[in-house]
């Protein structure tokens, strides 16, 4: 056996590579700069002249950079086949929503006042890590989903890509900040959620069927959810978790909003096909056997600070700004008229007529 | 200790009210309070802090397919979730939870993080050779941020830390692609040529997290060495501040993958004819996928233009040699310093390592 002294013995020369400079001749674009500005540097001020073209359709399912030339030679396929059509998961917004991502990180070890959470009352204590439980489940599915998807996107499309890559680094975050809350004061992680559709997102094979369940509806409800987190929370570290949780789910909602905008503009006859995703996703999300059976009680509980009187009033509230929210949603994405052709499921509309 | 009093009068208020409340009966692992060890001089809550009691036990098999989180009580009615790696000796490292919170207390942004007023006119030679580079590192990223996000969709929650560890590296990757990308279109230059890609197959191809895992170790040794250079081959502060940034990011990533193997091989050395195979792969493909150009941007830089680049291949086949050298450091570290007497042909010319006696070749 070789040892690693005996390696300096066998020490000879390393071989030279072959010097070739053909690459100093391209006829790639050449000449282009760009300058920082207030925020830096940002993909924006890069996607200037050809490399700021967005192909319609790509069939390269290489790592090849969108502008750079083909290599010489024989080349293999990357991956058996990538969403080339840009209605398949293009965004006009996404290069701006990766952006904000990379400078709105945060830390859930740092930027949490965890030294606010004081002793809760023990039902309190316990609806919350029941909460947090249910959440810790939801956001590990949002961080399978998108990671299973990226070896599909061209990389002529890099900006949808590294959107996803971005949502990937936000869901591990979540995943993470509400199993620290469920372990940080005094309580425990309590029933599992029971699914509540959280399949259906994972096996889908339309990416943008996947998306309008993920991110509008599923991260829209929660986003609605987190925007409330004042009436959830009982000290500052929990307002400040929902607080940037809820900052995060807005880039992965407009990102969801601004794709399925872009696809009904190129391809408006999807349009059914996304209705009839939601008429699926809706129906799922309201069945009761579907239901995650903590998640309901213990977000009454909460809102209602122990009052389950006051806790259903807010609860509809809530469900109400969720619907709300949603079908404004799906009016800018251009899928508006679920509710006017009754086509909203009942059990949805019905929470506009509350409160 | 649970006040009874309280939660049976919770239950009865919801039960009123037709909500569940049978979650108020799980016998939950109560008072575990990792908030205590919240302070400013540990990190703040830092994910390591949180296994205590029952949610620290990491099973040697998970063997539970759906999302349920680490410790919580299964909805025996919940779906499968099609994971696929349940056993902790294919994925685990100790170093998960730590380099998790490492990422994030490390995170940059390359809009802000990276000094771009520094950049100049720096000569058509030199500036079409760092393009070049650029264009080759930007595909790396893209593969990096690709292959390892595919991983996640295998991984149970038993596993949580790594899960959240190869977040971070898909964002990681997602960085190391458009920061490159931006320097290329930054400083009056462009895109230049892209890879063969034939080397980066055993990590979009691998069938198991172990083989992915040994090619990452492989491409990222030899980046890392590339990048060390960083200083020699920087022409601006601002792509100094480029290299020592992914510099940080690529340790990190090859802390994980080179303790997690040095983790398979204790707990399951019957592997190591396995392991070996798909090293033979990788350094296959590298070998093969026969693309200089990366080598040759390097020579026009560090010959200052084409002219000197005949001249500086000697020092750019030096930086080759430490890069075969540093791949073979971090497989020593994985307990496979008997790699070095199976290399690939090609890659011991790479290093200057003389061709082993018939005698000494162990058979491939």
């Amino acid at each position: 056996m070789v040892t690693v002294d005996k390696l300096d013995e066998l020490q000879i020369e390393p071989e030279v590579p072959e010097l070739d400079l053909s690459w100093l001749n391209l006829d790639t674009e050449w000449g282009v700069s760009a300058e920082p500005g207030r925020k830096g540097l940002t993909l924006q001020q890069i996607n200037k002249t050809l490399y700021g073209d967005i192909p319609a359709t790509s069939d390269d399912s290489s790592a090849r950079p969108r502008g750079a030339a083909a290599p010489e030679g024989a080349t293999p396929r990357m991956t058996p086949w990538v969403l080339g059509d840009a209605t398949e998961t293009f965004s006009d917004s996404a290069g701006l929503l990766y952006d904000e991502a990379v400078s709105r990180q945060w830390s859930s070890a740092t930027d949490i006042p965890w030294d606010t959470l004081d002793e809760l009352p023990e039902d309190i204590e316990r609806a919350m890590v029941q909460l947090c439980t249910s959440l810790t489940e939801v956001e590990f599915i949002a961080g399978d989903v998108p990671g299973k998807w990226l070896p599909r996107i061209a990389a002529d499309h890099y900006e949808s890509g590294l959107f996803l890559m971005s949502q990937v680094m936000d869901e591990a975050r979540h995943t993470d900040v509400f199993r620290k809350r469920a372990l940080a004061n005094g309580g425990g992680l309590l029933l599992q959620g029971g699914g509540g559709g959280l399949r259906q997102i994972l096996e889908a094979e339309d990416f943008t069927q996947m998306s309008s369940m993920l991110h509008i509806l599923g991260e829209g409800f929660v986003q609605s959810l987190f925007r409330l987190g004042e009436l959830i929370a009982h000290n500052e570290a929990e307002k400040r978790i929902f607080r940037l949780a809820a900052q995060d789910e807005s880039r992965h909602v407009a990102y969801g909003v601004t794709h399925l905008k872009y696809t009904l503009e190129h391809e408006p006859e999807k349009a059914e096909e996304v209705h009839w995703t939601l008429d699926m996703f809706e129906d799922t999300l309201v069945d009761p056997d579907q239901a995650n059976p903590g998640l309901a009680g213990a977000l009454v509980y909460l809102l209602g600070d122990g009052d389950v009187d006051e806790g259903w009033r807010l609860f509809w509230h809530v469900r109400r700004k969720q619907v709300l929210e949603y079908l404004h949603r799906l009016d800018v994405a251009g899928l508006g008229g679920r509710l006017e052709t009754g086509r909203l499921h009942p059990a949805l509309a019905g929470a506009l007529d509350e409160n | 200790m649970p006040d009874n009093d309280v939660i049976a009068a919770a239950k009865e208020r919801l039960e009123q009210s037709g909500l569940p409340s049978d979650w108020l009966d799980i016998p939950v692992h109560w008072g575990v309070k990792a908030k205590e060890q919240a302070t400013p001089e540990n990190g703040g809550l830092r994910f390591e802090y949180l296994n205590v009691d029952v949610y620290g036990e990491v099973p040697e098999y998970w063997d539970n397919n759906t999302e349920i989180p680490r410790g919580a009580v299964p909805d025996t009615r919940t779906e499968q979730m099609g994971y696929s790696i349940f056993n902790k000796s294919e994925v685990w490292s100790d170093l998960c939870a730590g380099l998790y919170e490492d990422a994030i207390a490390d995170r940059w942004n390359s809009s802000s993080d990276v000094p771009w007023d520094s950049l100049e006119p720096i000569g058509a030679d030199l500036e079409r050779a760092v393009c070049q580079i650029a264009t080759l590192m930007s595909e790396y990223g893209w593969t990096k941020a690709q292959t390892t996000g595919r991983w996640l969709q295998e991984i149970s929650y038993g596993y949580i830390e790594v899960k959240l560890f190869l977040g971070t590296v898909v964002f990681d990757g997602a960085r190391l692609y458009e920061v490159w990308r931006k320097r290329a279109l930054a400083n009056g230059g462009g895109l230049g040529r892209g890879g063969r890609n034939w080397k980066f197959l055993p990590l979009t191809q691998s069938y198991t997290f172990s083989e992915f895992v040994v090619a990452s170790i492989m491409h990222d040794s030899m980046l890392l060495a590339l990048l060390r250079h960083g200083e020699q081959l920087a022409q601006t502060e601002a792509e100094r501040k480029i290299y020592e940034l992914c510099q940080q990011d690529i340790e990190r990533h090859l802390a994980y993958f080179v303790d997690h193997m040095r983790y398979l091989m204790l707990k399951e050395p019957v592997r190591r004819e396995e392991i070996h195979r798909y090293m033979n792969k990788a350094e296959w493909y590298l070998a093969k996928d026969g693309d200089d150009t990366l080598y040759s941007a390097l020579a026009v830089i560090m010959g200052d233009g084409r002219e000197g680049a005949e001249e500086a291949m000697a020092d750019v086949a030096e930086l080759r040699r430490e890069q075969i050298e540093t791949y073979l450091g971090y497989l020593r570290q994985c307990h496979l310093a008997d790699r070095e007497d199976r290399l690939n042909e090609e890659l011991r010319k790479w290093a200057g390592m003389v061709e082993l006696e018939e005698e000494e070749k162990i058979p491939v």
